[in-house]
């Protein structure tokens, strides 16, 4: 038996294929695009493909992220948070605490030993702060995303930048230049903000050891350096960090795809 | 008894009746030589300016209901237009906006200009600024009743209710002066009694909420309840509405029916809807069973359900004191005390915060008030943040994520606790 | 022959125009360039001048005055005289629509309205909110979201049959309302409209704060964009001018103005 979850979110699409044993078999990624439904089906088969099994072997699909709803191959739906919470706690047992930053939204959760949601906040009103100011100062740098990370981590000069609203995002880092500082002590700088933005979060939900970083920005090690340098202690982060979502909507689809087999067998 | 339902859709037939009656009488007031007050719900004082032979306009309601009528974002850009900054109070701004292009209410009415500015609140800065600014415009006299903010958690002491009191004479002064016209007591007192009896009515359909299912959402369905009781409050129209309406709520108890097919959820409500998605941020909680059982908005024009009543024996004094103990005039202790006690007495699961951008009065403390139930008495409390007025706030896919997620972990937790 | 330049470096393009110094009125214009801003503003105005210099056909040597506007203005390497943007755009769009007596001017990040008095001098001007930020950079976004080229939106937007409601005023958050859109089914069309009309509204509102009347010019990027001029003109009621060269306002206008000081210089009585 198989399940997959697939996290259409406003950036990329991910899915996750789960063996019966909730092991992973297959992954698929694409950007999201104007199609959600075209690529909800792609990563599926992408993810199929993988794991070398066809698309009918998948029992259960649940859809998460903000295109939950047009995942046409979903059974059910879960919030992203939900899902970000499960797959954490599913791979790091010991997770009280996540932080997720996405493209518009930073959440922090906590969770309890089962990984079901106790508490959440969100950045509301405003979108500075988020994963898109990080990709919009790395092209105004001339810079990959996966590029920015390693760049601030060269920095030797410690300097603050406080405006980190998306849309300044160049006049702020173009002022930085014209200053002189160098793009290694602004990356880091940017990465601070944020940290220093997501631990204002953390705060609000009570955050508790140990902290799981999920989203495709945990694997930015700049980002994974500025968020332990702000809150003094180490933070889990996985591989499949961009896949938490999707890992966790998989969990559940294995769950509810057990469930119902389990009911079946009842009523036989 | 019958268990076919007779009463049902009464109570909305009737409001729409006495609005459209009340609509018409103000559109009117100019030509049949009637004087206008304008004021603000909060602590208001109808019964008394009524009682000096004076038609009202509620500039709140005005505004509430171009947010629903989905004209509050033109007029607030009208406003903008003027210069006022995105940050101003919602209300405010669509006031300015609807005055600028004619006072006209969506449904088409042209409202009477006001010969008096009643400032009834005095707790929100902006409010003082906003009769202000009617003032100037209009060239009407402005009046402000200093309503003092409480202090502590006893409530008023009595040389504040003193205060507030002498003030209501001087009021009564400045309308005989505007209106030419003797204030008429005995119509006062019989309008206080009349309030006394819509308030007692009015209570018991609060407390309906108690019975589970509970008959009525305590906040999607009570903000249009509490209508009458703010717009036309002592008025026999508004005492027939709260008698239809208990006869309604009282049937649905009988019946066991509710605002929802099934109950799943029992919340507590904190802030103001939002007026511009109104319909749409309703449908958010249906999708999951949620049912108000209390809320804290439908108490801004008066917390009667904790014993607070108007007294036709002391018409004055019991005034002040309801003005002194509006929800919007309380601190911030005594409205995390009135959550608490709603959590506990309408044995609710969960609260929600929804959270006003652009009001800073009313919305301060509030991320506190999310804190305190989470962490102290672990209360699952769910913060989201929009607008009274201004659509340009609601971001429906977050605001629904928001609403999904916290509902979605209070299912599976409950189910897992079940288990 | 010697030439004026004028540069224009914004956040996102850097603009430049180069001018005959002697030429008569209409005829002055003799080329015009734009690059990429990227983040080295000397570089950026380096590269600018020299496409312009390019299409003008003419030698970096001949260039007697250099004139620098925009956001990077202090960082235009030899330049003679900066000039603020405002006052720039408000000259360049007169002399290429002259009479006009409000502007518009719509750039990656920052809207500006300007009323003008007939000589083009700033009488009034308001700058949007900060939230309310990035007009040029909201249709971009959204071009990038839905996968089309920016130079479609256009002609797509114009198609639309029921435009979507955009409400939030931040070009960011307004990007996840468009892919709510994309997840509700909605046509592009309706989105790229929708966006428009959120854009106009608060274009719209700037203007009538400086009690803009017409002739009414917009100027900047987004002025080729014939479906956001439509939004524009039906929220205004006011028929909004456009020139093909209008991105380039606020480098003629710096042109334009370092060409007067030269001539002032050469009039100059020496002392």
């Amino acid at each position: 038996m198989y399940a997959a979850g697939i996290d259409v979110g406003s950036t990329q699409t991910k899915a996750v294929v789960l063996d019966e044993g909730g092991r992973i078999v297959g992954r698929g990624i694409r950007m999201t695009g104007a199609d959600v439904v075209r690529s909800s089906e792609e990563v599926l088969a992408q993810a199929c493909a993988s794991a070398e099994i066809p698309v009918e072997a998948v029992e259960y699909v649940i859809g998460t992220g903000y295109g939950r709803f047009r995942v046409t191959a979903g059974d059910d739906q879960v919030t992203e948070i939900g899902c970000h919470a499960r797959g954490a706690v599913h791979l790091f047992p010991h997770t009280r605490t996540i932080l997720d930053i996405g493209g518009q939204d930073t959440k922090a959760i906590r969770v309890n030993e089962k990984g079901e949601v106790l508490d959440f906040c969100m950045n509301d009103k405003c979108a500075a702060g988020t994963g898109r100011f990080l990709a919009a100062a790395a092209e105004v740098m001339g810079l990959g995303v996966e590029e920015i990370g390693p760049v601030s981590l060269e920095s030797t000069e410690r300097l603050k930048i406080t405006n980190v609203c998306t849309v300044f995002v160049e006049s702020e880092i173009l002022n930085q230049l014209s200053r002189g500082r160098r793009r290694e002590d602004i990356l880091a700088g940017v990465h601070r903000s944020i940290a220093g933005r997501s631990a204002s979060l953390l705060r609000r939900v009570g955050m508790e050891p140990e902290l799981t970083f999920t989203g495709g920005v945990a694997r930015n090690p700049g980002m994974v350096a500025a968020v332990e340098e702000r809150l003094g202690l180490a933070v889990n982060v996985s591989e499949d960090s961009q896949y938490m979502g999707a890992l966790g909507a998989a969990i559940f689809a294995v769950e509810r795809a057990r469930a119902g087999a389990s009911r079946q067998e009842a009523s036989r | 008894m019958s268990s076919e339902p007779r009463f049902q859709g009464s109570g909305v037939q009737l409001q729409k009746e006495l609005l459209t009656d009340w609509y018409r009488r103000l559109a009117a007031a100019p030509e049949e030589g009637r004087k206008v007050a304008y004021l603000f719900i909060s602590g208001n004082v109808g019964e008394l300016l009524q009682a000096c032979g004076m038609d009202l306009v509620f500039p709140e309601v005005n505004a509430l209901q171009c947010g629903i009528k989905k004209v509050a974002g033109e007029n607030i850009l009208e406003a903008e237009d003027l210069g006022y900054s995105g940050d101003v109070c919602g209300y405010v701004k669509n006031d300015i906006g609807m005055m600028l292009k004619g006072n006209r209410m969506p449904h088409g009415t042209a409202l009477p200009p006001p010969d008096l500015l009643v400032c009834n609140y005095a707790g929100c800065a902006t409010y003082l600024r906003w009769f202000e600014a009617l003032a100037e415009f209009w060239g009407a006299e402005m009046v402000v009743v200093d309503v003092p903010y409480l202090r502590g958690t006893a409530g008023p002491t009595e040389q504040e209710v003193d205060y507030v009191e002498r003030q209501l004479h001087e009021l009564v002064a400045a309308c005989e002066r505007v209106t030419g016209q003797r204030f008429d007591e005995s119509a006062y007192r019989a309008a206080i009694a009349r309030t006394k009896e819509s308030e007692d009515l009015w209570v018991e359909v609060l407390h309906s909420a108690r019975n589970r299912p509970s008959p009525i959402d305590a906040y999607f369905e009570a903000v249009f309840f509490m209508a009458p009781m703010y717009v036309m409050r002592g008025t026999e129209g508004c005492l027939e509405y709260y008698r239809a309406l208990h006869r309604e709520v009282m049937e649905r108890v009988r019946l066991g029916h509710g605002p929802v097919p099934e109950e799943k959820v029992r919340i507590v409500m904190e802030g103001p809807p939002a007026w511009p998605h109104f319909r749409r941020f309703w449908e958010m909680f249906q999708d999951w069973g949620a049912v108000a059982v209390a809320s804290t908005y439908s108490k801004v024009g008066g917390v009667w359900d904790l014993g607070e009543r108007h007294d036709p024996a002391d018409p004055f004094r019991s005034m002040a004191r309801y003005m002194l103990g509006c929800y919007t005039n309380r601190n911030w202790a005594m409205r995390s005390e009135l959550i608490e006690h709603y959590l506990d007495e309408y044995a609710a699961d969960a609260l929600v915060i929804h959270s006003v951008k652009s009001c800073r009065s009313f919305s301060v403390g509030q991320a506190d008030l999310r804190e305190r139930f989470i962490r102290e008495h672990e209360v699952p409390t769910l913060f989201v943040e929009s607008d009274l007025a201004d659509p340009r706030y609601f971001a429906e896919a977050q605001m629904k994520n928001r609403i999904d997620a916290f509902f979605e972990a209070l299912e599976h937790r409950r189910m897992t606790a079940g288990v | 022959m010697s030439t004026v330049l004028g540069v224009d470096v914004g956040s996102r393009m850097t603009k430049a125009v180069v001018l005959d110094v002697e030429a008569a009125p209409g005829r002055e214009i003799l080329g015009c360039g734009k690059v990429y801003t990227h983040f080295d503003l000397a570089d950026a105005a380096r590269r600018a001048a020299a496409a312009a210099l390019e299409d003008a056909g003419r030698g970096a040597g001949e260039v007697a005055y250099l004139s620098a506007t925009g956001y990077g203005r202090y960082q235009v390497a030899d330049r003679d005289l900066q000039i603020t943007e405002m006052t720039c755009h408000a000259r360049g769009a007169v002399e290429l629509m002259p009479g006009v007596v409000s502007v518009i001017d719509v750039g990656a990040q920052n809207a500006r309205a300007i009323r003008l008095a007939p000589s083009g001098r700033v009488l009034q001007f308001r700058m949007n909110d900060k939230c309310a930020s990035g007009a040029g950079r909201f249709v971009e976004r959204v071009a990038k979201a839905l996968e089309i080229d920016l130079e479609e939106v256009s002609g797509l937007a114009l198609r639309a049959e029921q435009p979507c409601e955009i409400s939030s005023i931040c070009a960011v958050l307004a990007e996840s309302e468009v892919i709510n859109h994309v997840t509700n089914g909605a046509s592009i069309p309706d989105i790229l409209q929708g966006t428009h009309v959120s854009i106009s509204d608060r274009l719209a509102s700037l203007v009538r704060q400086v009690g803009a009347e017409e002739p009414f010019a917009l100027t900047g990027g987004v002025s080729r964009n014939e479906a956001l001029v439509r939004a524009l003109e039906e929220r205004l009621e006011m028929r909004v001018q456009r020139h093909p060269l209008a991105e380039y306002a606020g480098a003629l206008g710096a042109a334009l103005l370092g060409r007067q000081r030269l001539h002032a210089r050469a009039h100059a009585v020496p002392t």
